[in-house]
């Protein structure tokens, strides 16, 4: 591919006409590959793994309207239409964890993502330099700690035979909490737990965009008589409003996706009616039973809102005059 | 519910078993690898695409940026990876995921903001395209590489759903894996909140775990101090840019 491109275009083919927009279009192509041959050669590997592993599974949706067994392969099996989506749609089940899923989405927007800004604001008014280091370093430790560490982490100190949070509660005579195992406080430790693990981190750009605020901006605030409360709700807040505006949109973009990690670090038999979400469905339906077609069908339901989604609210973000994600 | 003494049993015990070593080795090897095979092909996309003359660039990082929004899903990724029987080994864990699209933005962020003389100044003392990238732009990126390195690292050290769903064999297993089976084997008894299933002796099943659990975290507890300053700056790059 090298070697000839390099030829022909050190000399052209005696038959190419020198003329006409075709042949002028292919030379130049021709001399664009060799003069940045390097360059495209990289892209080579690059372009084949993108189509392999990145456009291939997309184009594999199609068994979501075929009923898809392993003995006769992706083209073998037989087309169903969208048998496999209405029988999604009137099953009890799907509502459920469709229900799950949004419902996790919406507190975790309500909660948990303005955990990291206020996390922000307050580490921002922190004036000691060390102080302020070492609490940063601190709260961004979770991050980098798996679902399964923490999981475990967080089943043993609420455990309610030996954990230490139902200690405390017994010590101020409150019954124990059956925190992993209750249907009302498993997503309240969902959120609470990913709080924990991500608001520190999540500050990182915040608290970036809240340095980049001119300090003039709070002088003149001061001298205008505004309090702390005031400054931050005048200058600070407007002066970090893009970035929130982008976190926001990918945050609503994920709105159909809980991640699957931590749900299956956390869940347990006992609360599976509010835990199990469309990840964990896909994987249990079809990895574990097999049912390819079928859980297709919710991956590409999934995939398809979640990119309506995003791109609505990207232009609405962009409508109200900030800069979108593309 | 205190600690009652100070005993390294439990540790001892899970040296001996040894399945638990096994784990960490094969996510040693997982991790190293992957990251690897991460970073070089991240910067053989990003660096191509951090150039404005490049014809078709814009094709592909439309491309790139698509794959963010827009995916095959779980179950067409499993199909494939058992149609090119990569199923059981580590493959199918590298190669779906050899090119984080977030990364490689970043990445190329970061080269785009180098200056063209430096690589136009090489190129007229003689240096080839290679000699290029690999003695000035590299180094240059040193910032960039180790933040990146730093994320893909993480997140082959933590993730365990593609292990879950890919890796059959019991001695393949990673050490997240592992320990959720460890985990799963005494949780029904902490869930029901009967201390009764506890035994006596010095070793409890949360001893175990306790355990376990310290093994997975102390590599990561080791390198933190010295990677910090680095993913901050890795986290910033990319939202310069989106």
């Amino acid at each position: 591919m090298k070697q000839h491109s390099q030829s022909a275009a050190r000399a052209p083919m005696p038959d190419m006409p020198k003329t006409g927009t075709g042949s002028s279009w292919v030379t130049s192509m021709r001399k664009e590959l060799t003069r940045n041959r390097f360059l495209y050669m990289l892209l080579v590997p690059v372009a084949i793994y993108l189509l392999l592993f990145k456009y291939a599974p997309m184009a594999g949706e199609i068994i979501a309207f075929k009923n898809y067994r392993l003995s006769d392969g992706i083209w073998g099996s037989s087309w169903v239409g969208f048998q496999q989506f209405e029988k999604l749609f009137a099953s009890r089940e799907f509502y459920i964890v469709l229900k799950n899923t949004l419902l996790l989405n919406l507190y975790h927007l309500l909660f948990a993502f303005p955990a990291p800004i206020l996390l922000a604001i307050m580490l921002n008014e922190v004036r000691v330099e060390w102080y302020k280091r070492t609490l940063q370093n601190l709260l961004y430790i979770p991050h980098f700690i798996s679902w399964i560490v923490l999981g475990s982490i967080i089943i043993a100190l609420l455990s309610p035979s030996t954990g230490i949070v139902n200690y405390l509660l017994k010590a101020i005579g409150i019954d124990p909490i059956y925190f992993m195992a209750d249907k009302l406080w498993w997503p309240v430790t969902f959120i609470v737990s990913g709080i924990w693990k991500e608001a520190g981190f999540g500050t990182i750009l915040y608290l970036a965009a809240m340095a980049s605020i001119d300090p003039t901006l709070y002088e003149a605030a001061k001298i205008d008589g505004a309090n702390k409360i005031k400054q931050i709700w005048h200058v600070t807040l407007p002066g970090i409003r893009s970035t929130i505006a982008i976190l926001l949109i990918l945050q609503v973009g994920k709105m159909m996706d809980v991640g699957f990690e931590q749900v299956y670090a956390l869940r347990n038999p006992a609360v599976t009616s509010v835990a199990e979400v469309i990840s964990t469905f896909v994987y249990t339906r079809g990895i574990v039973n097999l049912q390819y077609s079928y859980t297709t069908a919710l991956g590409l339901f999934q995939s398809l809102i979640a990119l309506i989604l995003i791109v609505s609210v990207n232009r609405i973000i962009k409508a109200l005059g900030e800069r979108g994600l593309w | 519910m205190w600690p009652v003494e100070f005993n390294m049993e439990a540790y001892v015990k899970l040296l001996k078993d040894g399945q638990l070593i096994i784990a960490m080795k094969n996510t040693v090897v997982i991790t190293v690898i992957g990251t690897a095979l991460n970073m070089f092909f991240t910067i053989i996309a990003a660096y191509p695409l951090s150039k404005a003359r490049l014809k078709g660039r814009n094709f592909m990082l439309m491309a790139i940026l698509f794959t963010m929004l827009f995916s095959g899903g779980l179950i067409p990724n499993f199909l494939l990876i058992n149609s090119i029987g990569l199923t059981n080994t580590y493959w199918s864990l590298w190669l779906p995921a050899l090119i984080s699209a977030y990364n490689m933005f970043v990445m190329k962020t970061f080269l785009e903001g180098l200056p063209d003389e430096l690589e136009e100044s090489a190129a007229i003392d003689g240096a080839g395209d290679f000699t290029v990238l690999w003695r000035i732009i590299l180094p240059l990126s040193k910032p960039v590489i180790a933040a990146l390195t730093l994320f893909y690292a993480v997140g082959w050290w933590n993730s365990y759903m593609n292990v879950l769903i890919y890796i059959r064999s019991t001695d393949k297993v990673s050490l997240m894996v592992k320990l959720y089976q460890m985990i799963d084997l005494v949780s029904p008894e902490l869930l029901r909140g009967s201390g009764e299933g506890v035994s006596q002796i010095s070793i409890t099943p949360e001893g175990i775990r306790a355990a376990a659990v310290v093994f997975a975290i102390v590599p990561i507890l080791c390198v933190y101090p010295f990677l910090q300053k680095h993913f901050i700056k890795g986290v910033l790059l990319g939202s310069i840019k989106g």
